[in-house]
């Protein structure tokens, strides 16, 4: 068995029993160790997944065959507002209350869907831009579509290579495209109702997230790992409606 | 009338409890680590049996129950959560129960641990609990998944991989294999 099918049968399933898997372990001490050590970690992994608690009476529901009541899920964000209102109890109560019980509408999860369509479509324009665009050519756009950017340096030096008018259903915006660490990183700022809550964008190929911003929304989309938040900061700062 | 014998309503509880008391926990551990939260894992798991009980009758072979529910799971998470997924970015951890483990290098090691898995890429993360949790073999996760074998098998490696670079630093580094020469 060569080096690669070994690898690949000792990383996929360290505890195969085949014997050519057995045999092929045995025949050096590297190869021996290799699988000890993932074994040694599949181990970890085994005691991880299995330390889940299950609730004590969820079998008993089970075989009551009632159907589910949905619960509000607690989010990241009302996580952190929760953490708040121990410091502030008096603010903080109201926040939790209002944050626990928000999840995206269906006009919410439309927007998102609209935006992720509008980037896919945009995709093939704005890859073919590799100039920078001046200051004056993306306010030229912007303002057009009812946004202002606040001058400001940091968004000056980031590399701006798309700028354009949209549409979407929910409403009308602008869409400019930076250069991020990882590839394109489209920015659509969107006048329409605001979402209930900010949320993630789930999508196979893009990250992305989309945020209440004051009279609209502002939806931020790149590839994966790319360090979105660095941007939501610099640009809820930089950006402003004009209508 | 339909070919498939229908149980009468004692049969059909009896044989459903059954599948309850052999399958309820890893069905949940399975939904709480595919959704990464412990409220939405039980409704998962409940609205999972619930379409199992009203399905008992097309499940031939009880063999094949484990695989059947776990693929149920998955089409509930699909139809009810996935589709979007409002900031349930964070891991609930109140569901994780504290191991013996009192030294803070080994809490903070099985915090990473906790981390590394929650964040694997679906891809990877689905398989590997598919066969940790469920103890299926590839050719089982293949169907679950709906994939071939090797790529069930090229994505087992690039999970366990990605675990072994940070939990075994040094040593080969397998994240450059291209997935082609894997699945040759």
């Amino acid at each position: 068995m060569d080096d690669l099918e070994f690898r690949k049968r000792a990383l996929a399933n360290p505890h195969d029993s085949d014997e050519d898997f057995v045999a092929a372990t045995g025949s050096t001490p590297e190869r021996m160790r290799l699988v000890q050590d993932i074994q040694a970690l599949d181990k970890r992994i085994v005691e991880m997944v299995s330390a889940v608690t299950v609730p004590a009476d969820l079998a008993t529901r089970l075989k009551s065959r009632q159907p589910r009541v949905s619960r509000p899920v607690k989010s990241v964000w009302s996580s952190y507002y929760a953490m708040a209102a121990s410091l502030v109890i008096a603010v903080g109560v109201i926040l939790s209350i209002g944050l626990q019980s928000a999840n995206p509408s269906a006009a919410d999860l439309q927007l998102h869907d609209d935006a992720l369509r509008h980037v896919y479509r945009e995709e093939p324009r704005y890859e073919r831009a590799v100039n920078d665009l001046s200051w004056q050519q993306i306010n030229a756009v912007i303002a057009e579509a009812g946004v202002h950017l606040r001058d400001n340096e940091r968004i000056k030096t980031m590399h701006i290579k798309f700028a354009n008018g949209c549409r979407l259903a929910s409403g009308t915006g602008a869409h400019i495209v930076l250069e991020g660490t990882k590839g394109s990183v489209s920015v659509l700022i969107v006048h329409s109702s605001p979402v209930k809550t900010r949320f993630d964008v789930n999508d196979p190929r893009f990250a992305g997230k989309i945020i209440p911003f004051g009279e609209g929304n502002l939806i931020i989309v790149g590839e994966k790992e790319e360090p979105l938040e660095t941007y939501e900061a610099l640009l809820t700062d930089a950006f402003e409606w004009a209508i | 009338m339909s070919d498939t014998p229908v149980l009468d309503d004692r049969d059909k509880k009896e044989r459903y409890e059954t599948l309850v008391d052999a399958f309820y926990q890893d069905v949940y551990r399975y939904a709480y680590w595919l959704c990464k939260n412990g409220a939405l894992a039980e409704d998962l798991v409940q609205e999972t049996f619930l379409r199992a009980w009203r399905s008992l009758d097309s499940l031939q072979n009880d063999k094949a129950a484990k695989a059947w529910l776990f693929t149920i799971l998955r089409r509930e998470n699909a139809r009810l959560y996935e589709r979007y997924r409002p900031d349930l970015v964070d891991i609930d951890d109140q569901s994780i129960a504290d191991l013996d483990e009192n030294e803070p290098d080994q809490r903070l090691d099985r915090r990473m641990l906790h981390e590394a898995i929650a964040t694997l890429e679906k891809d990877y993360r689905e398989p590997l609990l598919l066969q940790v949790i469920g103890g299926f073999s590839g050719k089982e996760i293949a169907e679950i998944l709906n994939l071939n074998n090797n790529t069930v098998m090229t994505r087992l490696f690039r999970a366990r991989g990605k675990l072994k670079s940070i939990f075994i630093p040094g040593g080969h580094a397998d994240e450059n294999i291209d997935d082609a020469d894997l699945e040759n």
